[in-house]
């Protein structure tokens, strides 16, 4: 089965339609939305009317949580003090435009969905707001899978594509002291895990201004990372139009934010 | 040899309120042979015992000679911090799955609303050398690390806090997890690059629980630990048994 993983939609309705006719073009069997259908971009009802109208199983993103439950539903919600700033104002524009139906909607989305060995959510088991960046501790990316009772885990939230092996992995446990109930010694050995980032159709971050997003083969177990040009000018225009601030205009036309670089890099989430 | 200014630390948590199980560790630590000159208190100080206020009392004012007690706080602390509004969970939910509803008027009726000012200004924890002192963890203090719990977490909680040693006392157990040895292979693919496959290997390291002052009715758990030889020791001691009537309600 050929399924393909979209991520961070960000109201870009323009980057999704064309992601959706990518995705038919490659023959996918099914489609799993990784979150964030809106925030930053100018059409995040329409966007939440397309998904829907597909029948596409989605988890809650962290914009989507925000939406809800008040910007900044999590202490770690940006990055950065730059791109929280930002974040504000578009906080404020989509809170103005979405409709109860939407709100709803985003509000009842489940944080984790699950297909046999392979686990969705948008930034990883902890919590939609944390961060699984690619040079993360091994260990610790491990157990974030494991965690899941994955072999595969797809997150988004980054806005930046990858595909992460994890092998061999072993640790050696010693136990003991007057409540060591369980066994003195344990080795933990696992099989290959992976970490699937689906990158971001509607906000990629990248380098470019290309849609990304992912196809899974659950036969082969190949991932297959997709970038798709798309008509981003008119995107741009409808951000200004609709009186976003400007500069989701000129990064969304670079694939590219300074505000996303984490002030602090391991960019954990502690809730 | 690193010279830092405490030597030998005494370890504990979960006093829960019993003055008498405090009294009692206090006695056994200034026995030690080598002094303890550090004195660290993981959280849960007070509880449902009726000696909370007087519990209180004693550790803001240590007797002379005594190690000034560095207290972090606990699930207890959250569970007072919640009752007077000033905690994440108003509805005390988890205090009342736990105890039952009966339970909030006695934690009220506990503890003066200065004692529980007092106990909002403590730490969250503590990072000293290479030792992160926390009631659960970097997660919360709910988060309960035991022997059993899966070596990936209790790693995962070490590399987080970038601590070598992790002393907890949400479980109340006194145990020592060694993670001796690890390796794993990674390797990361993006849209423009295949990385060489990086191989990581384990430094050793440990959780430790320190034990409980009142999880057992007649028995004291802690922990005394000696930073420069990295010796671990769990101590056990008894506490006099004393009437347990008054309450301040």
């Amino acid at each position: 089965m050929k399924l393909a993983v979209l991520s961070c939609i960000h109201g870009n309705l323009e980057a999704l339609e064309t992601v959706l006719g990518d995705i038919d073009g490659q023959h996918c069997d099914r489609i799993v939305c990784l979150g964030d259908l809106v925030g930053y971009g100018p059409y995040p009802n329409e966007v939440v009317d397309r998904v829907r109208s597909l029948n596409i199983p989605t988890v809650q993103g962290c914009w989507d949580e925000d939406i809800v439950e008040g910007l900044n539903a999590c202490e770690c919600s940006y990055p950065s003090q730059l791109a929280e700033r930002r974040g504000l104002q578009a906080h404020q524009w989509t809170n103005e435009v979405v409709r109860p139906d939407v709100r709803d909607y985003l509000g009842q989305l489940p944080l984790t969905w699950k297909e046999g060995n392979l686990s969705f959510v948008h930034g990883s088991p902890n919590s939609q707001h944390e961060y699984l960046m690619p040079q993360l501790d091994g260990f610790i990316a491990l157990e974030r899978v494991l965690s899941a009772e994955a072999d595969v885990l797809f997150c988004g939230h980054t806005h930046i594509p990858y595909v992460r092996s994890l092998e061999d992995g072993s640790i050696e446990l010693r136990v003991s002291g007057p409540d060591a109930i369980s066994q003195p010694e344990q080795q933990l050995t696992t099989s290959l895990k992976r970490i699937i980032n689906a990158g971001s159709v509607g906000e990629p971050r990248h380098g470019r201004p290309n849609a990304t997003y992912v196809i899974y083969d659950t036969e082969t177990e190949n991932a297959d990372l997709r970038e798709v040009p798309y008509d981003y000018r008119k995107t741009c225009a409808a951000i200004v139009e609709k009186g976003l601030p400007k500069i989701f205009a000129w990064r969304l036309s670079r694939g590219w934010e300074f505000a996303e670089r984490a002030d602090d890099p391991t960019h954990l989430c502690q809730r | 040899m690193i010279w830092t200014t405490t030597n030998h630390w005494a370890i504990l948590s979960g006093i829960e309120g019993n003055l008498a199980a405090y009294e009692a560790v206090l006695k056994d630590i200034r026995r030690q042979r080598i002094p303890v000159d550090a004195l660290y208190i993981l959280g849960d100080v007070v509880g449902l015992h009726p000696d909370c206020e007087a519990l209180v009392e004693r550790l803001r004012s240590p007797k002379a000679g005594e190690p000034v007690p560095q207290i972090c706080t606990g699930w207890w602390e959250e569970q007072y911090f919640n009752l007077h509004g000033v905690g994440g969970d108003p509805e005390a939910q988890a205090l009342r799955e736990a105890y039952g509803d009966d339970v909030l008027e006695k934690l009220w009726n506990n503890l003066s609303r200065e004692s529980v000012e007092w106990l909002r200004s403590l730490d969250f924890g503590f990072l000293e050398l290479d030792c992160l002192l926390i009631h659960g963890s970097t997660v919360s203090p709910s988060d309960e690390l035991t022997p059993n719990t899966p070596p990936t977490v209790l790693l995962d909680r070490l590399l987080c806090a970038q601590a070598n040693q992790l002393f907890c006392g949400r479980s109340g157990l006194a145990f020592e997890c060694h993670l001796a040895s690890g390796a794993i292979g990674s390797q990361v693919t993006t849209l423009d690059d295949h990385t060489t496959p990086v191989s990581q290997t384990l430094t050793p390291r440990k959780v430790i629980g320190v034990g409980s002052l009142s999880r057992h009715r007649d028995r004291a758990t802690y922990t005394l630990y000696s930073p420069h030889t990295n010796r671990l020791q769990f101590r056990t001691v008894t506490p006099t048994r004393t009437p347990v009537a008054r309450g301040f309600g």
